[in-house]
């Protein structure tokens, strides 16, 4: 599968250090809520991304500043320029839920979007609870709650709705909630205690990992889970809660460039 | 019922498919998927003596007709390395290659000392795209004379692994004078991608390594001609496997295994095919064992 190549249509400032980019696709990919895609910057290097949204041959993806590539599509990328996608890759969230609570942190709410505009479009229920750090780095809430019933926003320092993070926000809503689906995606340490959480409630639930993606497509190794060998870019992103529990590394160790496990980055 | 297991230098395979290194990454849990899904042996990624990250991303590139990449080498190092393949020692009951890298003799018996649990070493004599690794060593046979030497004196069984370029069998005859147990070929062949809407080459490497369909055939001439000069000499035959087909034709140009790694890109399930593809062949065509067809198409 080669490259691409995609207009940039819109550039929109979402909170400090993350981004929207709306991409002008020449084939629709047919992407599916927690799947991602290689963004190639020529000569610069390439970076997975979740998908945000698409529609009509449009992409839409939010791009966190975390790198040097990332870094020069935030400063060099404008309207009118273009980059080269690879995609879509990997697993994403199963649609079959009925009435669903969506738990993102941070820019880990850009996935949940698609899903929640997905869902709700084939008539589920659904609701979600969104984390950020301040009422300045809240994201996407506005879109959230165009297709959600109800849309609960956490901010650690109390700038903006509950005070506190999207775990105690969820600790609160979730029980008694009637739900049949949880969906997570932001920071692991954050999933790790929410999946915890729903499977001991006997509630369906899938988080989206990240890890350090280098092939995409299974062959080199470099995201494997232990012990189940589980590539989060082919076999993942998406998981179910009895798998991650299952994991070794889940909420403990990720793997850096040489492929050596180390604790999970804070 | 025919006989599917074979030995390659003393090693006894439950049979000729063995995983090649590159694919599985460092993974205990990756290594034990293939070796549930049949596989005969796996190879670990090959181990530098010092950690290294690879090349920035974009890593691979997925053609037709094979894939290119320019992964770099990236490995923990060979400490974190034996601990790795301890780990794999104690989970796999099948044959593990530690793939190493070295220049020089005295890296790779540091290497081999920092690794256990491990049944052979294979040398990377071929990687195309990492600078004083890999492929420079087959422009120099005699750094592979004197690697293969010491590790073959410190008692390790030895396979090297050969590339398409250059005089391999200069290096291959290097090799043999200091008594390597085995051959493994070939590695992929130098290559490049170029974007044509970008206009730059792809890969973060630049040069890349060609694997997958597009070079079997020039693994089947190399696995010929080595077996053709070294009959005596195992060879594991890598390059192309898609199906069970590459698979019997590297056996019969003499490769006592086959080496299955870009194929593995659609599953750990095409170990099985391939696996049931080479046991319906022997019995359709009325061969008792994988070993009675190794090198046939030499007679």
């Amino acid at each position: 599968m080669g490259y691409t190549r995609a207009r940039v249509a819109e550039v929109l400032d979402l909170a400090p250090s993350v981004k929207m980019y709306i991409l002008e696709l020449s084939r629709p990919f047919g992407s599916q809520p927690g799947q991602y895609v290689m963004v190639w910057l020529p000569g610069v290097g390439e970076f997975p991304v979740s998908v945000a949204g698409e529609k009509g041959g449009a992409l839409r993806l939010v791009v966190a500043r975390k790198g040097r590539a990332t870094g020069y599509m935030h400063e060099r990328v404008a309207e009118g320029g273009y980059v080269f996608v690879r995609g879509p890759l990997g697993r994403g969230f199963r649609l079959d839920a009925r009435k669903a609570l969506l738990v993102g942190g941070g820019y880990g709410a850009a996935p949940l979007l698609y899903l929640a505009e997905r869902l709700s479009g084939a008539g589920a229920t659904v609701h979600a609870v969104l984390g950020f750090r301040s009422r300045e780095h809240a994201l996407l809430v506005e879109d959230f709650r165009r297709v959600a019933g109800e849309v609960w926003v956490a901010t650690e320092d109390g700038s903006e709705g509950f005070k506190g993070t999207a775990v105690d926000l969820f600790e609160r809503v979730f029980p008694g909630g009637g739900y049949d689906a949880v969906y997570t995606c932001g920071k692991e340490l954050m999933m790790e205690k929410v999946v915890r959480r729903a499977v001991e409630a006997g509630v369906r639930v899938q988080a989206s990992l990240e890890r350090i993606i280098k092939c995409g497509v299974g062959v080199c190794g470099a995201c494997a889970l232990e012990p189940l060998g589980l590539r989060v870019c082919s076999d993942g992103p998406v998981f179910d809660g009895e798998t991650l529990l299952s994991l070794e590394d889940f909420g403990r160790y990720w793997r850096d460039h040489s492929g050596r496990r180390v604790p999970l980055p804070p | 019922m025919v006989e599917l297991s074979v030995e390659v230098a003393g090693l006894r395979l439950r049979n000729p498919v063995v995983v090649a290194s590159g694919v599985l990454g460092v993974s205990v849990g990756l290594m034990k998927r293939a070796e549930d899904a049949g596989a005969g042996a796996v190879t670990s990624k090959t181990v530098t003596l010092n950690p290294r990250e690879g090349y920035p991303n974009p890593v691979v590139y997925e053609l037709d007709y094979g894939l290119v990449n320019s992964m770099g080498l990236p490995n923990p190092g060979a400490e974190e390395m034996g601990r790795i393949l301890r780990e794999a020692r104690r989970v796999l009951g099948i044959p593990v290659i530690a793939s190493i890298g070295a220049s020089t003799p005295d890296e790779a018996l540091r290497i081999a000392e920092a690794l256990e649990g491990f049944d052979a070493l294979e040398l990377n004599a071929s990687c195309p795209h990492v600078k004083g690794l890999g492929a420079d060593l087959m422009s120099d046979p005699d750094a592979v004379y004197g690697i293969v030497s010491a590790l073959k004196s410190s008692g390790y069984r030895v396979f090297l692994k050969l590339s398409p370029h250059g005089d391999y069998l200069a290096v291959a005859r290097k090799a043999y004078s200091a008594g390597v147990d085995g051959f493994t070929a070939i590695n992929t062949a130098k290559a490049m991608v170029i974007d044509v809407y970008a206009r730059k080459p792809v890969l973060g490497g630049v040069v890349g390594g060609l694997s997958g369909r597009a070079i079997h055939p020039i693994a089947v001439r190399v696995v010929y001609e080595l077996h053709r000069e070294f009959p005596e000499v195992p060879v594991i035959g890598t390059g192309g496997v898609e199906g069970w087909v590459e698979a019997v034709e590297l056996i019969l140009a003499g490769a006592s295994a086959v080496g299955v790694g870009t194929a593995l890109k659609r599953g750990f399930e095409v170990i099985g095919e391939i696996l049931g593809g080479i046991e319906r062949y022997l019995r359709d065509e009325g061969f008792p064992s994988v070993e009675s067809i190794v090198g046939l198409a030499h007679k």
